[in-house]
Formats: structure tokens, sequence, C-alpha cells
């Protein structure tokens, strides 16, 4: 192994692409673990895989018709993101959506690309995007993401505490539900897809869920589990990256192999130790 | 007068193919406190919860405070008009801190008076889930108190009393009877029963008149 001594550290700091790489992984530690809430809360661990296929089969529709192919794969999820909505209703509807969404798109993916005459291998390399080659668009849209999402976040934070808890508490509590529910799956379905094309399909799990499943166990709130996973995003995306440069390792599964250590860690801490904790953060005046 | 009325004709509830509310024709005044009882599966709870428009597949009309719910507008008019007090409370797939639930009702300070009058008002910075059946029971209660303080005019409870200890029912009956509104509860306590001023009976779907 490459071992870099401090000093070479901060020279390939100084690299644009580095130096990229880094503001990405902060921005994307803002937006993702929000959305990675929204994920555990709405119980569609598997909505990963399934907008990765949804991606795909907008890739193989934008080589078929000649568009962008990354825009028709985040309108694809988009889409299907808002098709799933009505299947909310029910406790688990949404998870058995996911599987079912995964395996009508990989299907239908495969029917285009074979109709098109395009080679599958080509339009799924556009899946495995690197966090090195980020550009200033993905930059935006990283931006754009650690804004919109803790923003809706603040601003609708009874509704959505209300919705993660249980559908029809809030359904009598006057939140629009469908409205509600529609948005944060749009909102899921457009980040993991973004998230997929500027970071690698493996890097979204150590963007978006890790955190979340580890702050999961730590808030006994959504305020303070949306707090707890925006930091140990920051924390393990600093980390990972830093202990990638350190060592010349390659960024993606340092950062994932970190945000899972976090995660077991979290789940070793005895039960009392954590309830301690939450004592004393609740010792503290809160606002509600 | 206070509270709102409540009117239902020819209401019928289907699960799938079973039929779980059969035809059931009711008229509540203003203010009026009816039990309803039943065994357990006769239709009690589904007919509550179509009033809120949590069951789904209903027939015939519920009119409250001679409204209907033919859009999203009356659908939330209805809701803000009938406060809950659900069976089991959900458990919840994500936590929710009580004072959260006693926000959810409009009328925080309300809640939270009635959460401290019943003896929950220093667990209101804990989750639901860490709360015994009791608890979480009162704290319903408490945030239906506050609903009603919010402007509802009909408060259906179901089995509201159920967890609670003897001492417990008693107060929950005297917070619930002592709310300015029309209240429907779903309910197996006798002493409850005995405090309302009608009693109704539902069995495998039917409604009959018993006081």
């Amino acid at each position: 192994m490459n071992v870099l001594a401090a000093a070479d550290i901060v020279e390939l700091l100084r690299l644009v692409p580095v130096q990229r790489a880094g503001g990405a992984l902060l921005l994307a530690a803002i937006g993702l673990p929000v959305v990675g809430v929204v994920i555990v809360g709405l119980d569609i661990m598997p909505v990963r895989f399934a907008m990765m296929h949804v991606a795909l089969l907008g890739i193989a529709v934008g080589l078929l018709t000649g568009l962008d192919p990354m825009l028709c794969a985040l309108v694809a999820c988009a889409l299907a993101g808002a098709g799933v909505a009505p299947l909310a209703r029910t406790q688990d509807g949404l998870s058995g959506a996911m599987g079912l969404l995964m395996s009508l798109a990989i299907a239908a993916a495969l029917l285009v690309l074979s109709v098109s005459g395009v080679n599958a291998a080509g339009a799924f390399a556009l899946l495995w995007g690197s966090i090195l080659s980020v550009g200033s668009a993905d930059l935006w849209v990283l931006a754009a993401l650690a804004f919109v999402v803790p923003g809706l976040f603040l601003r609708r934070r009874r509704d959505v505490a209300l919705l993660l808890y249980d559908r029809e508490l809030a359904l009598v509590s006057g939140v629009r539900v469908e409205r509600l529910t529609l948005l944060l799956l749009v909102l899921v379905a457009v980040s993991v897809a973004g998230a997929i094309k500027l970071t690698g399909a493996l890097l979204v799990d150590a963007l978006t869920l890790l955190p979340a499943l580890a702050a999961r166990r730590l808030g006994n709130s959504l305020r303070s589990i949306t707090a707890w996973a925006i930091g140990i995003g920051i924390v393990v995306n600093l980390t990972g990256f830093l202990v990638a440069l350190r060592f010349d390792l390659p960024p993606g599964p340092v950062l994932v192999l970190t945000a899972g250590s976090a995660v077991l860690a979290v789940h070793l801490v005895p039960e009392w130790r954590i309830a301690s904790w939450r004592t004393r953060a609740s010792a503290y005046p809160s606002s509600h | 007068m206070e509270g709102l009325d409540v009117r239902m004709r020819g209401v019928v509830c289907r699960h799938g193919r079973a039929e779980v509310v059969c035809d059931v024709d009711l008229d509540v005044v203003p203010g009026q406190r009816v039990a309803l009882t039943g065994t357990n599966g006769s239709g009690k709870t589904t007919l509550l919860r179509a009033v809120l428009g949590l069951h789904r597949d209903v027939a015939g009309r519920i009119l409250v405070g001679g409204r209907g719910t033919a859009s999203a507008a009356e659908w939330a008019w209805r809701r803000r008009a009938c406060a809950w007090i659900p069976q089991k409370p959900a458990g919840g797939r994500f936590p929710l801190l009580a004072a959260e639930l006693l926000n959810s009702c409009g009328a925080t300070t309300e809640a939270r008076d009635a959460a401290d009058r019943l003896g929950v008002g220093s667990l209101t910075d804990r989750p639901l889930h860490t709360l015994s059946g009791g608890q979480l029971q009162r704290m319903y209660l408490a945030r239906a108190v506050g609903c009603a303080a919010a402007g509802a005019g009909v408060l259906l409870a179901d089995e509201p009393t159920a967890a609670l200890d003897f001492s417990g029912q008693e107060e929950a009956a005297d917070v619930l009877l002592s709310l300015p509104v029309t209240v429907v509860v779903v309910t197996h306590d006798r002493a409850l029963v005995e405090r309302c001023d009608r009693v109704l009976e539902m069995a495998a779907g039917r409604m009959q008149e018993i006081r």
C-alpha cells in the first residue's frame, strides 16, 4: 500500500479534482443523509436498487431517442417515485412496490436496449460515476440538494414527523398526506438517481442510508435523528476521504467501509449509555 | 347546544368481500354522549374509521354538522371537526415525541394542560414508543381535549379506557364526558356505558338501540 506523508496530502488537496471531490462530499453530507432519514422512515431500503434499474431504463430510452441519457434517467426516476406514491396507503405497500419496480424496470430496460441495438454494458457504465470526476454542474446539483432537502424538513417538520410516525395520525391532524408522500418520494428518487451518477452506485449507501441508520439509533425524534444523520455524514465523509487520500485508496469503498463502521460502532454502544446521552440532551431547553 | 350532529344513512363498510357494517342508520343530536358496544369484530371500529375516511370501502351517507365529504376541502373540515382516539395507537415506524403528538391537535396549551391533569404532563419529552399502554392512552386523550379546544365538535373515541386501571378509567371518563362536544365512544367499560345518554349495540355489522 502506498502511504502518503502529511505534506503529500496537503499537496493533493491543492489539486482541483480533489478539492471538488471534497466539496462534493461535504455538500452531499448535508442533503443526502436527510434523504436517508426519509428512506428509513418510509421503510423503503431497496429504493437504491429500484432507482438504479429505473435509471437504466431512462438511459436506455435516452440512447434510443437520442435525448440526454442522464436527463432521461432523472426524469424516469422522478416519474417512478411519483408513480409508487399511491401504494403508500398500506403499511407495506411501498417496500413491496420497490421490489416490483426493480423487476419491471430492468425488464423494460433490457427490452429497450435490445430493440435499440445498444450495448447493455455501455448503458450500465453510465451508472458508475466517481467522486473524483464531479464537475461544477454536479456540485450545483449537490448544493441544491443540500439546500432544498434540509429546508423542506425545517419548514414542514411537524407534517413530516407525523407522516413518518403514522400515516393515519397525520391524516386526521390535517396533514396533506398524499401530496407530502409524493413530494418525499420524488425527492428520494431524484436524490438517489442523482447521487448514483455523481458518486457511483456504491457510494450512495455510504452517503445516504448508513448515516441515517446510525442516527436512527442515536436520536429519539425526527429533529434529533436528522441532526445526528447530518453530523455523522459530515464526519464519515471527511474521515473516509482523508483516509482514502492518505493511503492512496479508491474513495468509494473506503467511504462505505467508514460509514459501515460508524453504524456498527453505534449498534455496539449499549442502550443505557445512549439513554443517558439523550437525558442529558433533553435537559437543555428545547423549542417545542 | 354544543357539539355537532352526526347523521348516517344506509352506511355499508366492506373489508374485501366481507360486509362488516351493514346498512347502518343513525342520528346523534349535538352534545349527545353515545356508547357503542358489541362483541369483537362487530364493526364498531370500522364505523368510526369510516366517519374520518380512514376506511376506504364505504357506501351510504355520513354527515357531520350537516356536511358531507365530496371534496378534499370537506374532508379537511371533517377531520378538524372530529377528534379521534384510536383503538390501538400506532407503534410507529419512526419515533414521535409525546409533545409532537400534543402539538398535532392545533391547541397545544390546552392539550398540555390536559396531559398535566391526566398525570402524563412530565412525559412529553419522551418518544411515544417508550410509554406504557395506559400512558399512551392518556396522551391521546389529552390530544383529544386539545382538538376540542381547537374547534372539534365531535369526539370519536375507540376504547379510550381499555388500557387504564380502575381509577384511571374513571378519570378518563370524567375528562371525556366533560368536553363540550358530541361523543361517540366504542367501549366495553360498563361504568362508562352507564354514564352515557344513549347506548347502541352492534352485532355482525348491524346496529340496534339498547337504551
